[in-house]
């Protein structure tokens, strides 16, 4: 038993999303990989807390309270590795939509606005607050992305989380680019590691896996209006649902764990 | 004589029973594009296609493949060669598999690669409609298309079918043809000879003198002024029919135990292409600007290779041209650019 790796989901900023996620594994891979690694703590499947050491903490969320630091050192202290996983823990997510903008908290609560635990700073991802060794990417996370990381770990490797963009997993399944239909897309500067479902359904890319380590931002802007027929205002906003925190204009510009 | 003539009205019936007996993979539509995929139905076949989205070496080399599969430290190939036609492809692309061949036979050979290629039956057709980005026709000409087993044209009343080898005289038995005449052997010709000066794109000079020029310019500043709106997507490497590198990378089956060793295709462009660990667990990029990624594509189509193979490692096929979505990795705009320099 003991030689098995222990390891501890915490839950910040979130719809929780990507702990369901984790649980839609099946019953059958869930206890396989029970197998290997010891679940010490899991909000979302069961009630035991612990204070012991752990070896892979998995946080999920953004960092969003000032309030949540003491809590976020807490883990890393304990943890031999912490994993960033869903888009809001890797890059803030949709929640850093708020960033900037002001008039959110009247716009959603409306007299309820000052309410003492509607409080919140922007959004950031948990690594502006304490050191992620890995992140996991997508909203939500991919489980079969997370069993290979976890694998690697199990094994002692180093994972690696991808750093080229969906174009290229568009390219892999030969699916027909949106701007060869006359559509748009972001694939060009998002993270891959997803397998692109999106655009081979038809859709768009939105990022959803944040930025490359080198988005080229400029030369988007001016693809999305000279190929994708978007105007200047909606081209340079176009990929800030999921990328706030990564795009040049973010409050608070932040680094890639895995590089 | 070794060139056959058959009648359009039983060309279907020759591909209905060729389907029928073997695996054949040909050029069919998806969307507004092409892909060479498997046929299952006559009518699937477009030997009308303009080019396809990805070249036909997938089907040797497949954009994911497994190596080996695992179970603790042993080991076994995976290698699983099935029978198949490859009917259709466009002589640019058959003069890339050319190449191909040569650069996984070399050295290390490429088992995968070959126990594939080997039971391929390799069969040609004319270019019916040409890409809006080819320039076949002013690229590598002294290369002459080779590797093949036989080779269709669409001419009057029906197909020329000529017989290279034994493989290739093979899909006689499918279909109902006759002895070529001198006529209908000569129009043939023409057809494919007709192509050649009507791509829309063309580069101006002879593939030594490009080689030559394009490696003297290696620290010029135009590299880094070519790639400025580079997204380093990869997307002109992948879909090119000479590109041939690919990423190795373990993976265990959620039982921890097995697993497989699986190889994807990988690309000079993207930023983590050129990155190694170093000792002491440091990480240095020998290619680390846009732009010298962009110009070791461009080198390795005019100048790397050509001693290698006999001519350059770009055959004009224009799928690079295309699906940049920035609209910069076409091969003629750099060349003619840098040649008049
Ligand atoms: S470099 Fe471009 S045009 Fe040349 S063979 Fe490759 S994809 Fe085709
Ligand atoms: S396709 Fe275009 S944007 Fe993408 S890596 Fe190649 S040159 Fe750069």
């Amino acid at each position: 038993m003991s030689d098995k790796v222990k390891v501890a989901y915490f839950d910040f900023t979130c719809c929780e999303g990507c702990q369901i996620e984790m649980t839609n594994f099946g019953d059958a891979a869930f206890l396989e990989l029970l197998n290997h690694v010891e679940v010490v703590e899991f909000r979302e499947a069961m009630s035991e807390k612990t204070t012991e050491r752990i070896n892979i903490a998995f946080i999920e969320g953004s960092f969003s309270r000032e309030a949540d630091r003491a809590r976020l050192e807490e883990i890393r202290e304990r943890s031999d590795i912490v994993i960033a996983y869903g888009a809001c823990a890797c890059t803030g997510g949709i929640n850093a939509l708020k960033n900037h903008q002001n008039d959110y908290h009247e716009e959603v609560y409306g007299k309820d606005a000052k309410m003492p635990h509607l409080d919140s700073q922007i959004a950031l991802p948990v690594s502006a607050a304490i050191k992620v060794d890995y992140n996991i990417n997508g909203c939500p996370m991919d489980k079969d992305e997370f069993i290979r990381v976890v694998s690697h770990l199990v094994h002692g490797k180093q994972p690696v989380i991808p750093n080229h963009p969906v174009c290229v997993e568009c390219k892999l399944r030969e699916t027909v680019c949106r701007y060869d239909q006359g559509d748009h897309c972001l694939g060009m500067v998002a993270r891959a590691g997803c397998g692109a479902p999106c655009p081979a359904d038809g859709i768009p890319c939105e990022a959803c896996r944040g930025f490359i380590d080198h988005p080229n931002e400029e030369s988007l802007v001016k693809v999305l209006m000279e190929k994708g027929g978007l105007s200047r205002e909606r081209a340079e906003t176009r990929s800030r649902m999921f990328t706030a925190n990564c795009r040049a204009d973010a409050p608070e510009k932040i680094v890639s764990p895995n590089k | 004589m070794n060139a056959f003539f058959i009648k359009e009205a039983d060309f279907t019936q020759f591909l209905g029973n060729m389907i029928g007996a073997r695996k054949v993979i040909g050029p069919k539509a998806r969307k507004n594009r092409f892909v060479f995929d498997q046929i299952r139905k006559p009518e699937d076949l477009r030997l009308d296609y303009d080019v396809t989205i990805l070249p036909p070496k997938k089907v040797f080399f497949p954009p994911r493949q497994e190596l080996i599969r695992f179970h603790g430290q042993k080991g076994s190939s995976c290698i699983q060669p099935e029978s198949t036609v490859l009917f259709g492809v466009h002589f640019y692309d058959i003069k890339a598999i050319d190449m191909t061949d040569h650069l996984f036979r070399e050295n290390n050979m490429d088992f995968n690669y070959l126990a594939q290629r080997e039971c391929t039956t390799l069969i040609g057709s004319n270019v019916q409609n040409i890409f809006k980005r080819a320039f076949f026709g002013s690229v590598g000409k002294g290369v002459a298309p080779k590797g093949h087993d036989g080779f269709t044209t669409k001419i009057s009343g029906g197909y020329l079918y000529e017989v290279y080898t034994a493989k290739g005289k093979d899909l006689l038995a499918y279909g109902t043809f006759i002895e070529a005449t001198e006529e209908q052997i000569n129009e043939a010709r023409e057809v494919n000879d007709s192509v050649m000066d009507k791509c829309p794109e063309k580069i101006n000079h002879d593939s030594l003198e490009i080689s030559e020029k394009v490696r003297s310019k290696f620290n010029s500043p135009v590299w880094e002024e070519f790639a400025h709106d580079c997204f380093s997507c990869g997307s002109c490497n992948l879909v090119c029919p000479t590109c041939y590198c690919f990423d190795v990378q373990d993976n265990w089956n959620v039982d921890q135990v097995t697993g497989s060793r699986d190889r994807t295709w990988d690309g000079c462009l993207l930023e983590d292409f050129s990155s190694c660990s170093l000792t002491g667990g440091s990480k240095e990029n020998f290619r680390e600007t846009r732009g010298s990624r962009y110009r070791h594509r461009i080198m390795r189509k005019t100048s790397y290779l050509t001693a290698k193979l006999g001519g350059p490692a770009c055959v004009g096929c224009g799928r690079c041209s295309s699906s940049c979505t920035a609209d910069i990795a076409d091969p003629v705009n750099v060349i003619n650019r840098l040649m008049e320099e």
